[in-house]
């Protein structure tokens, strides 16, 4: 099956065009949109969002592959991001990062078996006043201690 | 107009010219990898650093322009410490297989580490692993791991080429060149990837491993490809080693000719070299015997041919023959034909216009549809409605009335099918001299072997008007000769005729005859060639008596 | 403690709506702009608080709206700088995500005085739920009349757009945000052309902070000559927010004084070292900005100061370590940092970057000889200043500041591993 955004998300596309002085600046929130759609930016939707654009098929390559937050491939449920930057680190990230691995038994970049949780470990996400800092998915826990990653792991069904 | 001084010395410039620039024109070479002149600046691969004097630090000479009274240091101590750190830099991740990398003896990576550092690495860490022998498509070969990331390739592909194809993926230290997977290159200027690549991460298929760049002698010359005429450099060797083949040409190269083709060559053009070393070269006379070809020699090749040619004109008259000539051949083989066939045997039937002969594809930047370097020299020289054309020839040797076809360098075959075929089969002479066996060859009564671009001296006049020059890389092969001394050897043998010894003696009588060429030297030429002052209209130059 | 200013609105309940922000007088001043001032008055008051970029660079305000043209043949552009990465930096995303509307009347205003008529804001992407409050308030803004077509009917138009990143440090480079901008991947710029000159989309463009376009509506409300007495005495130039974290007892978001001294700041605001520990080592502007030893926090948080030492303002991130840090540890996660965040375009950050980081990590395995810490250093100096733009001086200020001010715990730490 062909890949394509379903209505709304084409109508939100249109409304995201017709912000821009210019179609090809459109490239990262129509990735955005792809990526919500579709969870995973796969070649056919590169394909796709480089047609609708009418942005070069390797432009899109690039974009992708340049920046951090679209995911090629399929990630669990959950998306652990676990801060480790200085602030995260000070504070016992590389720890909370040990526990998490240990109980999930992956490693980073690994999605667990029943495709439930992806961990990553990410540069400093600007919560370094309440660190460490999990984000997950668009959610973000602060203040972490071992217990609270235990009882958020739990938490996450 | 700003004047700077670089490394003591005074040069003024336009406006806006950059420092390295200025610098070239002082002799001063300074390095660099990322900048290129005929593509987009991007300040990347900082290899141009220079001393400013005032400026804070060093600056990069590719991308800053000259400013009045600027003073430039192109070689101060802290300048080579900045290269040999940039050097360092591009280094450590680079694979140390220079014994086994097809740029090596070309490559600017090692050029400039030997002419800059010499100094031993410190890298102790692993080296980033990348894609190796990544397929582009049939023509080139990338090697992200010999890559240093200067986008020239990139750059050219959507600049010059106009196919945004190539991309940098990934970033930091991963920051890889690639196509989008499955995706190949298209393009007809790829050639130029292997040329612009600094170093060994784009080679051309064609020349991968065939042969060491030391290897290589080089000389000037026009592409035969088209009548663009692009000026390029013949590479080729003198050696005659077994793994070599027989192989003497090895590759072409673009050569800077804003005029004609900035310093770019097309595909279809680079690769089309392959004639001068293939298995059908024409190395031998060779008279017809039954089905068979007999190879002969020259004497008698030649004075089989005369002594047919004399017999058909003094039976039937001059035009019971027709001569159909080649735009491949250079101006000096088509002036040494015009004076054998029309003005000492007084045919009027030549024609070069073989139907069809410039109806290739034009690729709108430098291919033209006519896949002939010489045919406006051809025209110029009056090579063509002097008499019938080359369809109506075919027609009278069906007709009996044409009795010899004299093809030099041409394929009508090739062209024109079966009607050419037929026309061929029948007449009672066919005389083909040229390069390489083809279809019309097959049907000839004498062979006489011509000489390729690179195996004489001569010029081509492109589609412009433009007279360039071709040079003599090579002897040609086996008992093949330039074309304008076998009309010479013919003409004398013939009757009067002009003793010529060099294709520039030819020259020099062209310049003389014909109007457009008058005054132009050899030396003239030069290695830019010279543009011709082209009459309004058709031109008919007559070769005179 | 003097009246916050620019975080007044900080805590409040519901402080990113229109009607929180108008109850605290918010928008008078974009009032007072279009109707009462000429946008040269503006510059001119803005050029007179001394306020200068607190994304980093610290380049003065009004000096920098003064580059652009009056007349250009294209359009011109105003961007907002909200891709806060700067590891320790958390103070953009306090005024998004509280106090939006502050940073859409800073706008205004900055548009109104440059000539702008499209104003983006670039957001970091992991930044959720400030695009969702800037959204918000851009939307209330139109409704009311604050942006659209011919604004408080001064014939004014304006409209701004919210743009997410997608996770690249770099793109906090004014020119990499550009490019970014308009759909690529975000690698800095060759400069000149500067984009006051030639900028989004070719155009003439203003790239301001967030924290620098919050900053404007005071400013224009209360005077430049207010703002700039709001700095310590014969330093000026207002009140900045700094991001205190680390080994703190309270970390967060501190509004202050510009000039305020080191000590003050992790001491009295940030109440001291957890534990009472002993401090070790404090980095005074964001990750990039060489550390300090303990004995140096009675600097004055300010630019030239600042650099005076060696160091720089930056971003205004304290990022405090105590006594039992392992700084080889510190070294490790930011030299990586740097190595994953550079663009990967110019050649000594592209492959120095990495190679210090890769250094660092042998030197944490316990592989590492006193020699490898020469190394580090002489590879930062072939970054030196080399660079297209600045992140690879950003690596180089960790890399050299650690080594050599700490060297005897490196080469502690290299004898016992």
């Amino acid at each position: 099956m062909a890949v394509e955004f379903s209505e709304k998300t084409k109508e939100k596309f249109k409304v995201v065009l017709g912000k821009y002085p210019e179609k090809d600046a459109a490239l990262l929130p129509a990735l955005w949109l792809a990526q919500k759609e579709f969870s995973v930016i796969t070649p056919e939707v590169e394909e796709y969002v480089s047609k609708l654009l009418g942005v070069p098929l390797v432009r899109v390559r690039e974009v992708l592959t340049f920046y951090t937050m679209y995911t090629a491939k399929s990630l669990g449920k959950y998306h652990l991001q676990l801060c480790t930057n200085i602030a995260c680190t000070l504070l016992g990230a590389e720890d909370i990062l040990g526990r998490i691995k240990n109980k999930l038994q992956i490693d980073v970049g690994e999605t667990t078996p029943d495709k439930k949780f992806t961990l990553s470990t990410v540069e400093c996400l600007g919560y370094c006043g309440t660190a460490p800092v999990i984000q997950v998915n668009d959610d973000f826990y602060e203040n972490l201690t071992p217990k609270k990653v235990d009882e958020l792991l739990g938490k996450l069904k | 107009m700003p004047t700077v001084t670089i490394d003591e010395r005074q040069v003024t410039v336009d406006p806006g010219t950059s420092i390295l620039e200025a610098a070239k024109k002082l002799g001063i070479f300074i390095p660099h990898y990322c900048y290129h002149p005929r593509l987009t600046i991007v300040d990347a691969c900082r290899m141009c650093l220079v001393e400013v004097k005032g400026a804070p630090k060093l600056v990069t000479s590719c991308s800053n322009a000259v400013a009045d009274n600027m003073v430039v240091f192109t070689d101060t101590p802290k300048v080579e410490e900045a290269r040999q750190s940039v050097l360092e830099f591009l280094l450590i991740n680079h694979p140390l297989d220079c014994p086994i990398c097809d740029k090596s003896g070309e490559c600017l990576l090692q050029n400039y580490y030997f002419c800059h550092s010499r100094k031993p690495s410190r890298f102790k860490e692993n080296k980033v692993k990348k894609h190796k022998v990544v397929d582009l498509g049939p023509k080139i070969v990338l090697d992200s791991e010999r890559c240093i990331v200067c986008t020239r390739c990139v750059r050219f592909c959507k600049e010059v080429a106009g196919e945004e194809i190539l991309g940098i993926f990934n970033r930091a230290d991963h920051s890889e060149i690639g196509v989008f997977p499955g995706k190949k290159l298209e393009n007809n200027y790829q050639g130029n990837l292997a040329d612009v690549c600094p170093v060994g991460a784009l080679t051309a298929r064609d020349f991968r491993f065939k042969c060491r760049s030391w290897f290589l002698c080089q000389i000037d010359t026009i592409c035969p490809g088209c009548s663009n005429g692009c000026n390029a450099v013949v590479h080729f060797t003198l050696r005659n080693f077994n793994g070599l083949k027989g192989q003497r040409v090895f590759r072409l190269t673009p050569r800077e000719n804003n005029d004609v083709n900035k310093v770019w060559l097309c595909d279809v053009g680079r690769w089309g070299y392959a004639f001068v070393d293939s298995i059908d070269r024409l190395t031998m006379p060779a008279m017809r015997k039954g089905e068979d070809f007999v190879k002969t020699d020259w004497n008698t090749a030649l004075k089989e041919t005369a002594n047919r040619l004399k017999t058909l004109v003094e039976r039937y008259g001059a035009n019971a023959i027709g001569v159909i000539p080649s735009p491949h051949l250079t101006n000096e083989d088509l002036y040494a034909l015009k004076c054998l066939f029309g003005c000492l045997l007084k045919i009027a039937n030549i024609d070069f216009k073989v139907p069809g002969f410039d109806k290739g594809e034009d690729d709108k930047i430098l291919l033209k549809a006519d896949r002939h370097p010489n045919t406006k020299g051809a025209e110029l020289l009056g090579l063509s409605g002097t008499g019938l054309s080359v369809e109506a020839m075919m027609d009278k040797v069906k007709a009996g009335e044409i009795k010899a076809l004299y093809l030099a360098g041409s394929d009508p075959v090739k062209y024109m099918g079966e009607k050419a075929e037929e026309a061929l089969s029948r007449a009672e002479l066919v005389i083909f001299q040229g390069t390489n066996f083809n279809a019309s060859c097959k049907l000839a009564h004498i062979v006489l072997p011509g000489a390729t671009f690179v195996e004489k001296e001569g010029t081509f006049t492109n589609y412009q008007g433009r007279v360039q020059k071709v040079n003599k890389a090579l002897e040609p092969l086996g008992e093949a000769m330039a074309d304008w001394e076998i009309f010479t050897r013919l003409g004398q043998m013939l009757g009067v005729f002009p003793s010529y010894r060099s294709a520039e003696e030819v020259f020099m009588d062209i310049a003389r005859e014909v109007a457009p060429f008058a005054g132009i030297t050899y030396k003239k030429i030069g290695s830019q060639g010279i543009k011709l002052t082209l009459p309004e209209g058709p031109v008919l130059s007559e070769a005179k008596e | 403690m003097a009246e916050p200013i620019l975080s007044r609105n900080f805590g409040k309940k519901d402080s990113h709506t229109l009607q929180v922000y108008v109850e605290g007088g918010g928008y008078e001043a974009m009032k007072k702009a279009l109707k009462e001032m000429k946008p040269e008055q503006i510059i001119q008051e803005v050029d007179k608080s001394g306020l200068k970029g607190r994304g980093g660079a610290g380049f003065p305000v009004g000096k920098k709206w003064s580059f652009i043209p009056k007349e250009s043949p294209k359009p011109k552009y105003l961007v907002i700088n909200a891709d806060e990465g700067e590891p320790g930096t958390f103070k953009d995303r306090q005024i998004m995500e509280q106090d939006p509307h502050a940073v859409v009347e800073g706008a205004i205003i900055t548009c109104f005085a440059v000539g702008i008529h499209w104003a983006g804001i670039y957001v970091r992407g992991e930044y959720v739920k400030s695009i969702e409050r800037l959204e918000g308030a851009i939307e209330e803004a139109y409704a009311k009349g604050y942006l659209g077509k011919n604004i408080l009917e001064t014939g004014f138009d304006l409209d701004i757009v919210v743009h997410r990143g997608a996770g690249a440090y770099i793109c906090g480079e004014e020119t990499a945000l550009l490019e970014s901008f308009e759909g690529k991947k975000g690698q800095p710029r060759k400069k000149p052309p500067f984009p006051a000159i030639v900028g989004l989309f070719q155009g003439p463009t203003v790239i301001n902070n967030i924290e620098s376009t919050a900053s404007i509506p005071h400013i224009i409300k209360n005077g430049g000559e207010w703002w700039n007495n709001l700095g310590a005495p014969g330093i000026g130039g207002g009140v900045r927010l700094f991001s205190v974290s680390g080994h703190v007892k309270k970390p967060g978001v501190y509004e202050l004084p510009m000039g305020i001294p080191l000590r003050e700041i992790i001491y009295t605001h940030a109440g001291g070292i957890r534990g009472d520990k002993k401090l070790k080592a404090v980095i005074p502007g964001g990750s990039s900005a060489p550390v300090l030893k303990p004995e140096e926090i009675d600097v004055p948080m300010e630019f030239v100061s600042l650099a005076k030492i060696g160091s720089m303002a930056g971003s205004g991130a304290v990022i405090v370590m105590d006594e039992d840090t392992n700084l080889v540890q510190v070294l490790r996660v930011l030299l990586n940092f740097y190595a994953h965040e550079s663009c990967g375009k110019c050649t000594p950050c592209r492959e120095g970057t990495g190679w210090m980081a890769k250094i660092i990590e042998r030197i944490e395995k316990g592989e590492g000889q006193s020699e490898d810490l020469d190394t580090i250093v002489s590879i930062a100096n072939g970054i030196r200043t080399r660079t297209l733009c600045p992140l690879g001086d950003a690596a180089i200020g960790p890399a050299i500041s650690f080594v050599t001010k700490f060297r005897q715990e490196f080469e502690d730490y290299i004898k016992r591993h």
